[in-house]
Protein backbone atom coordinates (compact mmCIF):
# COMPACT_ATOMS: atom_id res chain seq x y z
CA UNK A 1 0.00 0.00 0.00
CA UNK A 2 1.32 3.41 -1.05
CA UNK A 3 3.00 5.36 1.95
CA UNK A 4 0.44 7.87 3.83
CA UNK A 5 -2.68 6.66 2.35
CA UNK A 6 -3.97 4.01 5.13
CA UNK A 7 -6.71 6.48 6.25
CA UNK A 8 -7.38 9.30 3.58
CA UNK A 9 -10.33 11.55 4.66
CA UNK A 10 -9.99 14.38 1.55
CA UNK A 11 -11.91 17.79 1.92
CA UNK A 12 -11.90 20.63 -0.97
CA UNK A 13 -9.26 22.41 -1.12
CA UNK A 14 -6.70 19.94 -0.07
CA UNK A 15 -3.58 19.06 -1.73
CA UNK A 16 -2.58 15.93 -2.61
CA UNK A 17 -0.23 13.93 -5.03
CA UNK A 18 -1.53 11.51 -7.51
CA UNK A 19 0.88 8.91 -8.72
CA UNK A 20 2.71 9.75 -11.77
CA UNK A 21 1.01 12.71 -12.32
CA UNK A 22 2.09 15.22 -9.65
CA UNK A 23 0.63 17.47 -6.73
CA UNK A 24 -3.46 17.81 -7.09
CA UNK A 25 -5.75 19.93 -5.85
CA UNK A 26 -9.08 18.75 -4.74
CA UNK A 27 -11.88 20.82 -6.48
CA UNK A 28 -14.98 19.23 -5.66
CA UNK A 29 -16.33 15.41 -3.76
CA UNK A 30 -19.49 15.26 -5.38
CA UNK A 31 -22.33 12.38 -5.86
CA UNK A 32 -23.54 11.56 -9.23
CA UNK A 33 -24.97 8.53 -11.29
CA UNK A 34 -23.19 6.52 -13.41
CA UNK A 35 -25.14 3.72 -14.77
CA UNK A 36 -28.03 3.62 -12.56
CA UNK A 37 -25.67 3.70 -9.53
CA UNK A 38 -24.64 6.62 -7.34
CA UNK A 39 -21.18 6.97 -6.49
CA UNK A 40 -19.02 10.19 -4.80
CA UNK A 41 -16.12 11.07 -6.77
CA UNK A 42 -13.23 13.29 -6.12
CA UNK A 43 -12.46 15.65 -8.64
CA UNK A 44 -8.85 16.61 -8.61
CA UNK A 45 -6.95 19.53 -10.11
CA UNK A 46 -3.47 19.32 -11.34
CA UNK A 47 -1.68 22.36 -10.30
CA UNK A 48 0.92 22.34 -12.81
CA UNK A 49 -1.44 22.61 -15.70
CA UNK A 50 -5.00 22.64 -14.44
CA UNK A 51 -6.02 19.04 -15.81
CA UNK A 52 -9.16 17.78 -14.26
CA UNK A 53 -9.31 14.33 -12.99
CA UNK A 54 -12.12 12.23 -11.30
CA UNK A 55 -11.93 9.30 -9.18
CA UNK A 56 -14.64 6.97 -7.38
CA UNK A 57 -13.76 7.62 -3.44
CA UNK A 58 -13.40 3.99 -3.75
CA UNK A 59 -11.09 4.04 -5.83
CA UNK A 60 -9.04 6.27 -4.56
CA UNK A 61 -6.89 4.25 -1.88
CA UNK A 62 -5.85 1.45 -4.06
CA UNK A 63 -4.98 4.22 -7.21
CA UNK A 64 -2.30 5.55 -4.61
CA UNK A 65 -3.57 8.88 -4.13
CA UNK A 66 -2.25 10.32 -0.82
CA UNK A 67 -1.81 13.98 0.78
CA UNK A 68 1.26 15.72 0.09
CA UNK A 69 4.51 15.09 2.04
CA UNK A 70 5.17 16.87 5.05
CA UNK A 71 8.06 19.03 6.09
CA UNK A 72 9.60 16.50 8.00
CA UNK A 73 9.63 13.90 5.06
CA UNK A 74 11.43 16.24 3.43
CA UNK A 75 14.49 16.10 5.76
CA UNK A 76 14.23 12.15 5.38
CA UNK A 77 14.66 12.47 1.63
CA UNK A 78 17.27 14.81 1.85
CA UNK A 79 19.04 12.18 4.34
CA UNK A 80 18.47 9.87 2.09
CA UNK A 81 19.98 11.60 -1.31
CA UNK A 82 22.82 12.27 1.00
CA UNK A 83 23.32 8.45 1.86
CA UNK A 84 25.79 6.88 -0.20
CA UNK A 85 24.13 3.42 0.14
CA UNK A 86 21.56 3.12 -2.57
CA UNK A 87 22.88 1.42 -5.79
CA UNK A 88 20.74 1.13 -9.06
CA UNK A 89 20.74 -2.63 -10.46
CA UNK A 90 23.26 -3.08 -13.24
CA UNK A 91 21.00 -5.24 -14.56
CA UNK A 92 18.91 -3.29 -16.81
CA UNK A 93 15.57 -5.36 -16.96
CA UNK A 94 15.44 -5.53 -13.00
CA UNK A 95 16.26 -1.91 -12.68
CA UNK A 96 13.25 -0.97 -15.00
CA UNK A 97 10.66 -3.18 -13.50
CA UNK A 98 11.98 -1.65 -9.77
CA UNK A 99 12.14 1.80 -11.21
CA UNK A 100 8.59 1.86 -12.58
CA UNK A 101 7.19 -0.03 -9.16
CA UNK A 102 8.21 2.91 -7.69
CA UNK A 103 7.05 5.45 -9.94
CA UNK A 104 3.49 3.88 -9.86
CA UNK A 105 3.30 3.30 -6.33
CA UNK A 106 3.52 7.04 -6.40
CA UNK A 107 5.77 7.37 -2.71
CA UNK A 108 8.12 10.16 -2.86
CA UNK A 109 10.64 7.99 -0.98
CA UNK A 110 10.20 6.10 -4.37
CA UNK A 111 10.84 9.28 -6.44
CA UNK A 112 13.98 10.10 -4.50
CA UNK A 113 15.07 6.58 -4.94
CA UNK A 114 14.80 6.49 -8.77
CA UNK A 115 16.57 10.05 -8.92
CA UNK A 116 18.96 8.84 -6.76
CA UNK A 117 19.35 5.58 -8.25
CA UNK A 118 19.85 6.56 -12.01
CA UNK A 119 21.94 9.31 -10.90
CA UNK A 120 24.51 7.46 -9.15
CA UNK A 121 24.45 5.31 -12.32
CA UNK A 122 25.40 8.02 -14.53
CA UNK A 123 28.10 8.53 -12.97
CA UNK A 124 29.13 5.09 -14.19
CA UNK A 125 27.82 5.45 -17.79
CA UNK A 126 25.79 8.19 -19.29
CA UNK A 127 22.01 7.09 -19.07
CA UNK A 128 20.12 5.64 -22.24
CA UNK A 129 17.21 8.12 -23.64
CA UNK A 130 14.37 5.87 -21.63
CA UNK A 131 15.86 6.45 -18.07
CA UNK A 132 16.74 9.80 -18.80
CA UNK A 133 13.51 10.45 -19.67
CA UNK A 134 12.39 8.68 -16.68
CA UNK A 135 15.05 10.19 -14.40
CA UNK A 136 13.65 13.65 -15.74
CA UNK A 137 10.03 12.81 -15.11
CA UNK A 138 10.68 11.21 -11.36
CA UNK A 139 12.87 14.64 -10.55
CA UNK A 140 9.85 16.85 -11.60
CA UNK A 141 7.45 15.00 -9.71
CA UNK A 142 9.83 14.61 -6.43
CA UNK A 143 10.96 18.72 -6.83
CA UNK A 144 7.37 19.56 -7.40
CA UNK A 145 6.10 17.65 -4.21
CA UNK A 146 9.00 19.43 -2.14
CA UNK A 147 8.30 22.77 -3.25
CA UNK A 148 4.31 21.75 -2.27
CA UNK A 149 5.36 20.37 0.72
CA UNK A 150 8.00 23.30 1.64
CA UNK A 151 6.18 26.14 -0.02
CA UNK A 152 8.59 27.39 -1.43
CA UNK A 153 9.69 28.30 -5.53
CA UNK A 154 10.26 25.53 -7.71
CA UNK A 155 13.23 26.37 -8.17
CA UNK A 156 14.33 26.62 -4.72
CA UNK A 157 13.23 23.04 -4.21
CA UNK A 158 15.34 21.68 -6.94
CA UNK A 159 18.45 24.06 -5.74
CA UNK A 160 18.07 22.32 -2.29
CA UNK A 161 17.88 18.65 -3.62
CA UNK A 162 20.63 19.23 -5.62
CA UNK A 163 22.87 20.58 -3.26
CA UNK A 164 22.87 17.54 -1.82
CA UNK A 165 23.08 15.90 -5.16
CA UNK A 166 25.66 17.86 -6.14
CA UNK A 167 27.39 19.53 -3.00
CA UNK A 168 29.31 22.73 -4.21
CA UNK A 169 32.59 23.26 -4.65
CA UNK A 170 32.67 18.90 -5.54
CA UNK A 171 33.10 17.55 -8.51
CA UNK A 172 31.15 13.96 -8.96
CA UNK A 173 33.19 11.01 -8.42
CA UNK A 174 33.92 8.70 -11.32
CA UNK A 175 31.94 5.19 -10.67
CA UNK A 176 33.15 1.63 -11.09
CA UNK A 177 31.24 -1.64 -12.05
CA UNK A 178 32.54 -3.10 -9.14
CA UNK A 179 30.86 -0.70 -6.84
CA UNK A 180 27.42 -1.75 -8.15
CA UNK A 181 28.00 -5.78 -7.80
CA UNK A 182 25.83 -6.96 -5.26
CA UNK A 183 27.45 -9.27 -2.31
CA UNK A 184 26.26 -12.51 -2.52
CA UNK A 185 24.15 -11.75 -5.78
CA UNK A 186 23.33 -13.99 -9.02
CA UNK A 187 26.10 -13.68 -11.31
CA UNK A 188 26.59 -10.28 -12.53
CA UNK A 189 25.77 -10.34 -16.51
CA UNK A 190 26.78 -6.49 -17.10
CA UNK A 191 29.84 -6.69 -15.71
CA UNK A 192 32.42 -6.71 -18.44
CA UNK A 193 35.61 -7.02 -16.99
CA UNK A 194 34.30 -10.84 -16.03
CA UNK A 195 34.64 -13.77 -18.41
CA UNK A 196 31.00 -12.83 -20.71
CA UNK A 197 31.13 -16.34 -22.64
CA UNK A 198 33.21 -18.65 -21.06
CA UNK A 199 36.39 -17.97 -23.02
CA UNK A 200 38.60 -17.40 -20.33
CA UNK A 201 38.54 -20.61 -19.00
CA UNK A 202 39.86 -23.70 -20.67
CA UNK A 203 36.43 -24.65 -21.60
CA UNK A 204 36.67 -24.51 -25.17
CA UNK A 205 39.51 -26.24 -25.14
CA UNK A 206 41.12 -24.83 -28.74
CA UNK A 207 43.88 -26.70 -29.95
CA UNK A 208 47.25 -25.69 -29.20
CA UNK A 209 50.49 -25.68 -30.92
CA UNK A 210 52.34 -27.17 -27.89
CA UNK A 211 51.70 -31.26 -27.92
CA UNK A 212 49.14 -32.72 -25.18
CA UNK A 213 51.08 -34.05 -22.84
CA UNK A 214 51.64 -38.12 -22.75
CA UNK A 215 49.88 -39.17 -19.87
CA UNK A 216 47.65 -41.90 -22.63
CA UNK A 217 47.06 -44.70 -20.00
CA UNK A 218 45.54 -42.36 -17.18
CA UNK A 219 43.53 -40.90 -19.98
CA UNK A 220 41.84 -43.84 -21.12
CA UNK A 221 41.40 -45.35 -17.46
CA UNK A 222 39.87 -42.18 -16.65
CA UNK A 223 37.16 -42.14 -19.76
CA UNK A 224 36.63 -45.78 -18.56
CA UNK A 225 35.43 -45.01 -15.51
CA UNK A 226 33.54 -42.21 -16.70
CA UNK A 227 31.61 -44.11 -18.95
CA UNK A 228 31.02 -46.32 -15.98
CA UNK A 229 29.63 -44.32 -13.58
CA UNK A 230 28.83 -41.32 -15.57
CA UNK A 231 25.82 -40.39 -14.09
CA UNK A 232 26.46 -40.95 -10.87
CA UNK A 233 29.57 -38.89 -11.27
CA UNK A 234 27.40 -36.68 -12.57
CA UNK A 235 24.93 -36.80 -9.85
CA UNK A 236 28.01 -35.47 -7.40
CA UNK A 237 29.72 -33.17 -9.24
CA UNK A 238 28.29 -29.77 -8.96
CA UNK A 239 26.29 -28.92 -12.17
CA UNK A 240 28.96 -26.55 -14.43
CA UNK A 241 27.40 -23.71 -16.31
CA UNK A 242 27.30 -23.26 -20.06
CA UNK A 243 28.64 -25.42 -22.77
CA UNK A 244 30.10 -28.93 -21.86
CA UNK A 245 33.41 -29.96 -22.35
CA UNK A 246 34.84 -30.92 -25.38
CA UNK A 247 36.48 -34.43 -25.33
CA UNK A 248 40.14 -33.98 -25.32
CA UNK A 249 41.53 -35.63 -28.75
CA UNK A 250 44.28 -39.18 -28.60
CA UNK A 251 47.38 -38.86 -28.40
CA UNK A 252 48.95 -38.74 -31.79
CA UNK A 253 46.15 -37.70 -33.45
CA UNK A 254 46.32 -34.44 -35.25
CA UNK A 255 44.97 -31.77 -33.72
CA UNK A 256 41.29 -31.12 -35.25
CA UNK A 257 41.16 -28.32 -37.31
CA UNK A 258 39.39 -24.94 -36.17
CA UNK A 259 35.80 -25.31 -36.22
CA UNK A 260 34.63 -22.40 -39.51
CA UNK A 261 31.91 -20.64 -38.47
CA UNK A 262 29.09 -19.84 -40.79
CA UNK A 263 26.97 -22.29 -43.62
CA UNK A 264 29.19 -24.98 -44.44
CA UNK A 265 30.62 -25.66 -47.96
CA UNK A 266 28.10 -27.25 -50.60
CA UNK A 267 28.86 -31.03 -50.85
CA UNK A 268 30.62 -31.48 -54.27
CA UNK A 269 28.91 -33.56 -56.65
CA UNK A 270 30.65 -37.15 -56.97
CA UNK A 271 33.14 -37.54 -59.45
CA UNK A 272 31.74 -40.45 -62.00
CA UNK A 273 33.91 -39.64 -65.25
CA UNK A 274 37.10 -41.26 -65.87
CA UNK A 275 40.08 -39.26 -64.52
CA UNK A 276 41.05 -39.07 -68.12
CA UNK A 277 37.96 -36.86 -69.07
CA UNK A 278 37.58 -33.02 -69.81
CA UNK A 279 36.07 -31.59 -66.60
CA UNK A 280 32.24 -30.73 -67.02
CA UNK A 281 32.23 -26.89 -68.05
CA UNK A 282 30.48 -24.41 -65.55
CA UNK A 283 27.15 -23.84 -65.58
CA UNK A 284 26.45 -20.70 -67.42
CA UNK A 285 22.77 -18.89 -66.20
CA UNK A 286 20.00 -17.15 -68.40
CA UNK A 287 18.28 -18.09 -71.08
CA UNK A 288 19.81 -21.00 -73.44
CA UNK A 289 21.54 -20.34 -76.74
CA UNK A 290 19.12 -21.14 -80.00
CA UNK A 291 20.02 -24.38 -81.43
CA UNK A 292 22.32 -23.20 -84.32
CA UNK A 293 21.39 -24.74 -88.43
CA UNK A 294 23.41 -27.93 -88.85
CA UNK A 295 26.81 -26.25 -91.10
CA UNK A 296 26.54 -28.78 -94.11
CA UNK A 297 23.28 -27.50 -95.20
CA UNK A 298 22.83 -24.30 -97.49
CA UNK A 299 22.46 -21.56 -95.18
CA UNK A 300 18.43 -20.27 -95.41
CA UNK A 301 17.53 -16.94 -96.15
CA UNK A 302 17.02 -15.19 -92.97
CA UNK A 303 12.80 -14.71 -92.00
CA UNK A 304 12.04 -11.39 -93.10
CA UNK A 305 10.88 -9.06 -90.09
CA UNK A 306 7.63 -9.58 -88.77
CA UNK A 307 5.58 -6.11 -89.52
CA UNK A 308 3.44 -4.83 -86.85
CA UNK A 309 0.27 -3.72 -87.45
CA UNK A 310 -2.88 -4.72 -89.67
CA UNK A 311 -1.70 -7.35 -92.79
CA UNK A 312 -2.43 -5.23 -96.12
CA UNK A 313 -5.71 -6.04 -97.88
CA UNK A 314 -5.20 -8.47 -100.27
CA UNK A 315 -5.29 -6.98 -103.93
CA UNK A 316 -7.94 -7.79 -106.43
CA UNK A 317 -6.87 -10.19 -109.26
CA UNK A 318 -5.73 -8.36 -112.49
CA UNK A 319 -7.64 -10.28 -115.11
CA UNK A 320 -10.13 -8.84 -114.45
CA UNK B 1 11.24 35.97 -27.86
CA UNK B 2 13.97 36.71 -25.07
CA UNK B 3 14.32 40.42 -23.96
CA UNK B 4 17.15 41.32 -21.97
CA UNK B 5 17.06 44.00 -19.75
CA UNK B 6 20.02 45.95 -18.01
CA UNK B 7 19.77 46.99 -14.50
CA UNK B 8 23.37 48.79 -14.81
CA UNK B 9 25.61 50.03 -17.65
CA UNK B 10 26.73 47.35 -20.33
CA UNK B 11 28.34 47.98 -23.84
CA UNK B 12 26.30 47.77 -26.60
CA UNK B 13 28.43 46.01 -28.72
CA UNK B 14 28.78 43.20 -26.12
CA UNK B 15 25.19 43.08 -25.59
CA UNK B 16 24.72 42.35 -29.41
CA UNK B 17 26.82 39.29 -29.33
CA UNK B 18 25.06 38.55 -26.14
CA UNK B 19 22.03 38.43 -28.01
CA UNK B 20 23.35 36.33 -30.49
CA UNK B 21 24.92 33.52 -28.36
CA UNK B 22 21.13 33.40 -26.82
CA UNK B 23 19.84 33.34 -30.02
CA UNK B 24 21.89 30.67 -31.39
CA UNK B 25 21.23 28.82 -28.19
CA UNK B 26 17.44 28.95 -28.59
CA UNK B 27 16.35 29.49 -32.02
CA UNK B 28 14.36 32.67 -30.97
CA UNK B 29 14.99 36.19 -31.21
CA UNK B 30 16.56 37.82 -28.72
CA UNK B 31 17.19 41.49 -28.04
CA UNK B 32 18.16 44.41 -25.72
CA UNK B 33 14.54 46.03 -24.29
CA UNK B 34 15.94 49.00 -22.56
CA UNK B 35 17.28 49.13 -18.95
CA UNK B 36 15.20 49.36 -15.50
CA UNK B 37 16.08 50.35 -11.96
CA UNK B 38 16.93 48.27 -9.51
CA UNK B 39 13.97 48.86 -6.12
CA UNK B 40 14.69 51.61 -4.10
CA UNK B 41 16.09 50.07 -0.98
CA UNK B 42 18.20 47.19 -1.88
CA UNK B 43 21.35 47.18 -2.02
CA UNK B 44 24.20 45.06 -2.65
CA UNK B 45 24.05 41.81 -2.38
CA UNK B 46 20.85 42.04 -4.08
CA UNK B 47 17.96 39.32 -3.48
CA UNK B 48 17.11 38.21 -6.57
CA UNK B 49 13.67 36.76 -5.61
CA UNK B 50 12.73 39.72 -4.30
CA UNK B 51 14.50 41.64 -6.93
CA UNK B 52 12.23 39.75 -9.80
CA UNK B 53 9.26 40.46 -8.03
CA UNK B 54 9.59 44.21 -7.12
CA UNK B 55 11.35 45.70 -10.21
CA UNK B 56 8.98 47.66 -12.73
CA UNK B 57 9.12 49.18 -15.49
CA UNK B 58 9.34 45.79 -17.75
CA UNK B 59 7.30 45.87 -21.17
CA UNK B 60 6.49 42.11 -22.39
CA UNK B 61 4.21 40.10 -24.19
CA UNK B 62 2.58 37.06 -22.45
CA UNK B 63 5.20 34.55 -24.47
CA UNK B 64 8.07 36.62 -24.06
CA UNK B 65 11.29 35.89 -22.08
CA UNK B 66 12.68 38.07 -19.41
CA UNK B 67 16.25 38.11 -18.89
CA UNK B 68 17.48 41.11 -16.48
CA UNK B 69 21.27 41.96 -16.59
CA UNK B 70 22.97 42.98 -13.61
CA UNK B 71 27.02 43.67 -12.51
CA UNK B 72 25.96 43.44 -8.71
CA UNK B 73 26.21 40.55 -6.90
CA UNK B 74 24.02 38.28 -5.46
CA UNK B 75 22.92 37.01 -2.07
CA UNK B 76 23.28 33.31 -1.49
CA UNK B 77 19.81 31.82 -1.20
CA UNK B 78 19.28 29.80 2.47
CA UNK B 79 17.74 26.41 1.56
CA UNK B 80 16.03 23.70 4.12
CA UNK B 81 19.42 21.55 2.85
CA UNK B 82 22.28 24.30 2.67
CA UNK B 83 23.10 27.46 1.38
CA UNK B 84 23.29 27.64 -2.50
CA UNK B 85 25.38 29.53 -4.46
CA UNK B 86 23.75 32.33 -6.48
CA UNK B 87 24.62 33.85 -10.01
CA UNK B 88 21.19 33.75 -11.45
CA UNK B 89 18.06 33.10 -10.44
CA UNK B 90 14.48 31.84 -12.62
CA UNK B 91 11.07 31.04 -11.51
CA UNK B 92 10.71 27.39 -13.41
CA UNK B 93 8.36 28.17 -16.14
CA UNK B 94 7.62 31.56 -15.55
CA UNK B 95 9.27 34.52 -17.78
CA UNK B 96 11.58 36.75 -15.25
CA UNK B 97 15.07 35.36 -14.44
CA UNK B 98 18.22 37.55 -12.93
CA UNK B 99 21.96 37.08 -13.84
CA UNK B 100 24.86 38.88 -13.09
CA UNK B 101 27.91 39.04 -14.13
CA UNK B 102 30.34 38.81 -10.62
CA UNK B 103 32.55 37.98 -10.24
CA UNK B 104 33.73 39.32 -13.75
CA UNK B 105 34.26 43.27 -14.48
CA UNK B 106 32.06 43.48 -18.26
CA UNK B 107 30.52 40.73 -20.69
CA UNK B 108 33.54 39.82 -22.11
CA UNK B 109 35.90 38.89 -19.80
CA UNK B 110 33.89 35.78 -18.49
CA UNK B 111 32.15 35.65 -21.64
CA UNK B 112 31.71 32.10 -22.05
CA UNK B 113 30.69 31.43 -18.08
CA UNK B 114 28.34 34.27 -18.52
CA UNK B 115 26.72 32.72 -21.32
CA UNK B 116 26.83 29.34 -19.84
CA UNK B 117 24.30 30.80 -17.01
CA UNK B 118 22.24 32.80 -19.01
CA UNK B 119 21.29 29.40 -20.96
CA UNK B 120 21.10 27.93 -18.07
CA UNK B 121 18.60 30.56 -16.51
CA UNK B 122 16.34 30.84 -19.41
CA UNK B 123 15.89 26.75 -19.54
CA UNK B 124 14.64 26.95 -16.06
CA UNK B 125 11.90 29.57 -17.43
CA UNK B 126 11.26 26.82 -20.27
CA UNK B 127 10.79 24.28 -17.40
CA UNK B 128 14.22 22.33 -17.96
CA UNK B 129 15.37 20.95 -14.75
CA UNK B 130 18.69 20.03 -14.20
CA UNK B 131 20.87 18.30 -15.75
CA UNK B 132 23.29 15.10 -15.22
CA UNK B 133 25.58 16.13 -18.40
CA UNK B 134 28.51 18.32 -17.13
CA UNK B 135 28.93 19.56 -20.64
CA UNK B 136 25.73 20.58 -20.56
CA UNK B 137 24.49 24.54 -19.51
CA UNK B 138 21.77 22.71 -17.01
CA UNK B 139 24.03 21.19 -15.27
CA UNK B 140 24.02 22.54 -11.55
CA UNK B 141 25.96 26.19 -11.84
CA UNK B 142 27.57 25.84 -8.67
CA UNK B 143 29.97 23.01 -9.58
CA UNK B 144 33.77 23.85 -9.91
CA UNK B 145 33.89 22.63 -13.95
CA UNK B 146 30.50 24.94 -14.89
CA UNK B 147 32.54 27.88 -15.74
CA UNK B 148 34.82 26.14 -18.01
CA UNK B 149 32.34 24.42 -20.05
CA UNK B 150 30.51 25.71 -23.48
CA UNK B 151 27.68 27.53 -23.78
CA UNK B 152 25.91 24.29 -25.06
CA UNK B 153 23.02 22.16 -24.23
CA UNK B 154 22.77 18.36 -24.27
CA UNK B 155 20.74 16.44 -27.07
CA UNK B 156 17.99 15.40 -23.98
CA UNK B 157 18.20 19.11 -23.06
CA UNK B 158 17.80 20.79 -26.01
CA UNK B 159 15.37 18.90 -27.71
CA UNK B 160 12.85 19.42 -24.52
CA UNK B 161 13.34 23.62 -24.85
CA UNK B 162 12.93 22.73 -28.42
CA UNK B 163 9.54 21.39 -27.91
CA UNK B 164 8.77 23.96 -25.15
CA UNK B 165 9.48 26.81 -27.59
CA UNK B 166 6.98 25.34 -30.07
CA UNK B 167 4.10 24.80 -28.11
CA UNK B 168 4.65 28.46 -26.64
CA UNK B 169 4.16 29.09 -30.60
CA UNK B 170 1.26 27.34 -31.59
Amino acid sequence: MPEGSAALQLQVGDRVVYPNQGVCRVAAIDVKEVAGQSLTFVTMRREEDGAVVMVPQGKIISIGVRKVASPADVEEIYAFLRSDSDKADLDWKQRARTNLDRMTQGGILGLAEVVKGLQVLSELRPLPTKERELYDNARHLLVSEVAAALGTAEANAEDSIDIVLFPPGKERPKRTAAEFARPGGDEDDMDLDGDLMGLEGGELDLPSDEEPPAEPEEESSEEGAEEEGGEEAAEDAPKKRGRPPKAKPDEGAEPAAPKKRGRPPKPKPEVVAAEGAEPAAPKKRGRPPKAKPPEGDTPAEPAAPKKRGRPPKAKPAEDE
Amino acid sequence: MIRVVTLDPFDDKQLAKFNRTLYTAFGVGSEHSGSAEVPAGMSEPLDAEKLLDEVKGIRAYKDDKVLLLTSRKLKDRDLPSGKAPTSGFARYGKDRAVLTIAPFKDLETGYKAIARHALHQLGTLWELHHCLDPRCSMYPPWTPSFNQGDHIFCTFCREKSEQKIRLAKS
